[in-house]
């Protein structure tokens, strides 16, 4: 049902739903107090098991290599210290290798150009696919579909091939450029224009507008929603995006906090080293896309839905 | 005000029997069928510019995944069929064209690429055994849970289990290398409970025989019989049956934790969607839970309950980040996977033309995988269609 | 259908051939062209150890800058191979790097490291073993950084509670294991190791075998020679004298020497950094490794440093590393981050400094250096694998798939 149902079309169910919800009580009893002590026992567990990681996460990183190593459990710094957060901010002199600020610019500025090339190529698309007609108009949308159908990690050398014979391997344009354009949002678009009533359009068309003025003044203003949600998952998806900055880029001053973070990592197999270090990088890589995800949680369950067809 | 028109229109559009799982359906005027009244109705003047304008404006599009998509797969695909180690230029004539050397040393020719590449399949393949059963019934959980209208906090449950799917696959898996070192936060847990907890990234020992060992089945030190004499692409079927590594099963409790939130929302959304009806006329019947469960809920969940499995399938096969922090192949190659190989011959090994092939033959079962699902689904989306 | 596959095939063919067009990035037969101006900027990849590394590197270049008036600028590498690897491919290599010995050969083949051994004259100061590792096509192709050997390292407390004296150091493979067997007990192993060939390899050594012969040429894996020496490292295994150090819960050898689990281990002069910083009152000696049937025999350890082909400052880059492999300058990272030199001259002096690594020191003249030959890396990564189930599997058999392996991928390389 989801695959096929707009993002407006789940506005308007769950608004329904809304409204269904208050007006009725559940349709079973509640349970006898016992399984109810049991059943929030059971809910407070796993929602620890998916919290602690993240609370793990966080103390360590205001703990000293030694606390780690030997009171990895602990949620209580032995002795409190901010030696970690001071290296990736370079207050401190041995940030040796973890120059955190350049990944964190690096990230923030791919992720906004990607974004902002995503949301209007991908409505641009999607509006052309939608709405205009033109030969092989159907030939491109099966193409979008088998597009959404490859799967990333199986073009890892392909796609180094191809940038490298453009002889733009290791720079930003390698970078940016093959992530303007994604499937799934034109297809997310796509299907919200759809939904868009014909006659709108037709007015605007009557009164003599032509055929972008009437996309960019008219039909994109009442695609807010979808629009954000599109935001949303494009800022998502290239703050997050690894296998491509991977074989994309190889010097370090083009390093990303995931290709950073990885490499960091990774090749430090030292064994136990340097953990408050690396689960604070960590951290702070994850809070941009953390304070989206807690004031726009609702354009990211529309996400997730979407994603439901991005396959 | 448009925005209002256009969610009365949606909801019409919702309750009217729109034939699930047609995404591909654009609505076609123009395209062979009946025409559409608009079409009709559609003043012709401007007509003409309209085609050069959705060119246009999909110009984008199609320079973009066309260079960056189709292009790479098309040199991937010649660059299979050489032997190139990527230095001189592929398209001139200086690397050697083998033809299918690269694919005949991964799938017939007994030798260690095959090994390493028959390696890399079990390891995945025990991962998709493991995680996408394990992620769906999790994800079930969790929104059969979240979905209960008795419990209090639904909202902020449903953000806690969310939330690790919208992180970046890099920084949990830094923290799971952290929780699961060998003196790390899940040993000292286990510990609490006076189990030992096994030194997990450095063990490459099976699951499977580790249980068959202590159940006296096998030796998994010194397997006999057709288990060790008997192989199949290089692999003893002791190997192929040894179950994922100590190793892997941290990859697959990561994948498990991170994906299920998404597959929770999925399935949350297809239980609000079961009409509040049929829940009722279940309970004036005087169902139980359990009853109410099997046989109202669950069918109700089928078509959703395929998507969310087909997803699970087609997403497994591609695990790369989490591999690339925690393991790297290591321990014993049992964290190896297609992805990961494709990845380390071409660029680790420079060995271009077999990390190529490698990388076709992992597109086309992903490729194979999703062609299946999108049947099935069409399937079954006009079978619901129908009956509702 | 049949215009969407006309459309896409069209369109690609156009892309394919303006890609191929244009494609300036591969063409390597192409000289770099040389930056002649007098000052040059140089970079420098290197893969650390540590703190200490990165800052006597940065030291030595930052004083070879102020020299020539170059500048130099040192990059960490997180990831030495992948990183190198891609920026061959991607024709924009640094100017001079680390060369892993695993990956030597692969670079060598490929035409990416740019060979100036021809233009050390005293390249004969460097210890043989490592000049015939870090050559190609019998030409030294770039200079060993610095070397490290393997010794036997005991765990003095151990051995004294044993009732054991210096005079009981084991000379041959049957003393070794008269006193492994001893010291084994009470939660103690005799002897532990990491389940690699980079450490059991020296009984195929001293055993009178190795992996291939002298010039990497052919496979020599199945010689009965390396059976022999497998063969007695599995009785030892079986006797449970010897134990892999994943065995006993720890990661290599020095963690189980310093945590006491292990009474002697056979590790190079890295031990030394470790231990101080992780087990700095555990008293530990080393001893020269014990012979073989076919006498003495270690193995010997190096990165080179290379210079790209693909520079533009090639005569600057040799000229940096001319200055960073002198004697003087092997000596001070020596004492800076713990390594040996690669220099027989400045080894001298370094054993003067440091008697404790006598062992070590005098290893250098019977080790086995590196096996670098390409593709070789994953062939002897599955000798590896196979080798975690050494106590149990056969040798013969183990041997007998590195042969074929290995003539496998040296058949494909030439």
């Amino acid at each position: 049902m989801t695959a096929t149902a707009t993002t407006e079309d789940r506005r308007a169910a769950r608004t329904r739903r809304k409204a269904a919800r208050s007006a009725a009580r559940p349709v079973l009893p509640r349970f006898p107090s016992p399984a109810r002590v049991l059943g929030y026992t059971l809910v407070v567990g796993v929602g620890l098991l998916y919290l602690l990681p993240f609370a793990i996460q966080l103390v360590t990183g205001f703990k000293t290599d030694p606390d780690a190593a030997s009171h990895p459990l602990s949620l209580l710094p032995a002795t409190p210290t901010t030696a970690a957060y001071q290296r990736l901010f370079g207050l401190s002199e041995s940030a040796q290798g973890v120059p955190f600020l350049r990944w964190l610019s690096n990230s923030a500025f791919v992720a906004v150009v990607v974004t902002a090339g995503r949301v209007l190529f991908d409505s641009m698309a999607g509006y052309a696919l939608a709405r205009l007609r033109f030969r092989g108009r159907s030939v491109l949308f099966g193409f979008v579909l088998a597009v959404m159908a490859v799967p990333g990690v199986a073009l890892l050398i392909p796609k180094f091939l191809v940038l490298n014979t453009f002889g733009i391997f290791d720079t930003y344009t390698a970078m940016i450029v093959p992530l303007l354009v994604d499937a799934a949002g034109i297809f997310i678009m796509k299907q919200f224009f759809e939904s868009v009533p014909r006659e709108v359009e037709e007015a605007a068309r009557v009164d003599g507008a032509g055929v972008f003025r009437i996309f960019w003044s008219v039909v994109l203003p009442m695609a807010r929603p979808a629009l954000i949600t599109l935001t949303i998952l494009s800022f998502q998806g290239s703050w997050n995006e690894f296998t491509h900055f991977l074989v994309a880029t190889q010097s370090g001053q083009y390093e990303t906090l995931t290709t950073g973070l990885a490499r960091f990592v990774s090749g430090g197999l030292g064994g136990g080293t340097q953990y408050p270090l690396k689960l604070a990088a960590a951290l702070l890589s994850t809070l941009p896309v953390a304070a989206l995800f807690f004031c726009f949680q609702r354009y990211f369950v529309n996400g997730a839905n979407s994603g439901a067809v991005k396959e | 005000m448009s925005l209002r028109t256009t969610r009365s229109r949606g909801s019409a559009a919702r309750g009217a029997p729109r034939s699930t799982g047609a995404p591909g359906e654009p609505d076609t005027p123009g395209a062979t069928g009946t025409p559409p009244t608009a079409r009709n109705r559609a003043p012709r003047a401007g007509r003409r510019g309209e085609g050069a304008w959705g060119w246009l404006f999909v110009s984008p599009m199609v320079i973009i995944l066309g260079l960056f998509l189709v292009l790479p797969i098309l040199m991937a695909l010649w660059v299979s069929l050489l032997h190139w180690d990527g230095q001189s230029n592929p398209f001139g004539g200086q690397a050697d064209f083998v033809g299918l050397d690269n694919y005949r040393a991964l799938l017939t020719q007994d030798g260690l690429d095959r090994t390493l590449f028959a390696t890399s399949l079990r390891n995945n393949a025990y991962y998709v055994l493991l995680t996408v059963p394990l992620q769906t019934l999790l994800a079930l959980g969790l929104a059969l849970i979240v979905n209960q209208k008795v419990l209090r906090a639904r909202g902020a449950l449903r953000t806690t289990f969310f939330f690790p799917s919208v992180t970046s696959s890099i920084a949990v898996s830094t923290v799971f290398l952290f929780l699961f070192q060998g003196s790390g936060a899940v040993n000292s847990l286990l510990s609490w409970i006076g189990v030992k907890g096994p030194n997990w990234f450095a063990d490459p020992r099976g699951v499977l025989s580790l249980i068959l060992g202590d159940l006296g089945i096998v030796d998994p030190e010194k397997p006999a019989g057709a288990l060790a004499n008997h192989s199949f692409m290089g692999l003893s079927w002791f190997e192929w049956l040894s179950g994922p590594s100590v190793a892997m099963c941290t990859i697959i409790l990561l994948a498990v934790w991170t994906t299920s939130g998404t597959f929770m929302l999925i399935f949350l959304a297809a239980l609000q969607d079961i009409p509040r009806e049929l829940e009722e006329a279940a309970a004036l019947e005087g169902v139980n839970r359990r009853q109410l469960l099997r046989y109202v809920t669950l069918p109700a969940l089928r078509p959703v309950l395929f998507l969310v499995l087909t997803l699970g399938l087609i997403s497994t096969w591609q695990v790369f980040d989490q591999v690339y922090v925690m393991g790297q192949g290591a321990p014993g190659n049992t964290t190896l996977t297609p992805a990961f190989l494709s990845y380390s011959s071409g660029f680790d090994n420079a060995d271009f033309g077999q990390g190529s092939a490698i990388a076709f033959i992992l597109l086309a079962l992903i490729l194979c995988l999703t062609v299946l699902q999108r049947w099935v689904l069409r399937e079954r989306g006009e079978r619901t269609g129908r009956k509702r | 259908m049949v215009t969407r596959t006309a459309v896409a095939a069209l369109a690609t063919c156009a892309a394919l051939l303006a890609a191929t067009g244009c494609s300036s990035s591969f063409d390597s037969g192409k000289e770099p062209d040389q930056d002649k101006a007098a000052k040059q900027k140089l970079t420098v990849l290197i893969a650390t150890s540590g703190d200490a590394e990165t800052q006597a590197v940065k030291a030595a270049t930052a004083a070879y800058a102020k020299e020539s008036g170059n500048s130099v600028t040192v990059e960490i590498a997180k990831d030495m191979n992948q990183q190198l690897g891609q920026a061959f491919a991607g024709h924009k290599p640094p100017d001079v790097f680390y060369v892993n010995s695993d990956q030597f050969a692969n670079y060598a083949k490929g035409g990416s490291l740019y060979p100036y051994g021809d233009q050390i004259s005293d390249a004969d100061d460097f210890s043989e073993q490592l000049r015939t590792s870090f050559s190609y096509d019998g030409k030294l192709v770039c200079l060993p950084k610095d070397t490290s050997t393997l010794g036997l390292a005991i765990n003095t407390d151990l051995w004294k509670k044993a009732g054991l004296t210096e005079k009981d150091y084991p000379k041959d493979w049957d003393q070794l294991k008269t006193v492994a067997a001893k010291l084994t007990g009470g939660g103690v192993t005799g002897l532990v190791t990491s389940d690699e060939f980079q450490r059991l390899g020296v009984f195929m050594k001293e055993a009178g075998g190795w992996i291939t012969d002298a010039d990497q040429k052919k496979m020599t894996a199945d010689s009965a020679a390396n059976v022999r020496g497998l063969t007695y490292v599995q009785s030892l295994l079986k006797s449970g004298s010897m134990k892999f150090a994943k065995q006993v819960d720890t990661s290599w050898g020095g963690e189980a020497l310093g945590k006491g689990k292990a009474a002697m281990t056979i590790e190079g002069n890295w031990l030394d950094g470790g231990m101080k910083l992780d087990y700095p009152d555990v008293d530990y000696a080393i001893a020269p490794l014990p012979a073989g049937p076919a006498g003495q025999g270690t193995l010997a350890y190096s990165n080179c440093w290379g210079v790209a082909q693909d520079s533009k400052h090639r005569a600057a880059g040799v000229d940096l590393v001319k200055y960073l492999t002198s004697a003087k300058q092997q000596n001070t990272f020596a004492d800076a981050f713990g390594v040996m030199p690669s220099r027989t001259s400045a080894l001298t002096t370094y054993a003067e400094k440091h008697p404790a690594a006598k062992a070590w020191v005098d290893g250098s003249a019977y080790a086995q250096g590196p096996v670098t030959i390409a593709g070789f890396d994953k062939v002897l990564s599955q000798f590896n694998t196979d080798l975690q189930s050494l106590r149990t599997a056969d040798p013969k058999k183990i041997l007998a798939d590195l042969q074929r392996n290995g003539e496998q991928a040296i058949a494909k390389g030439n």
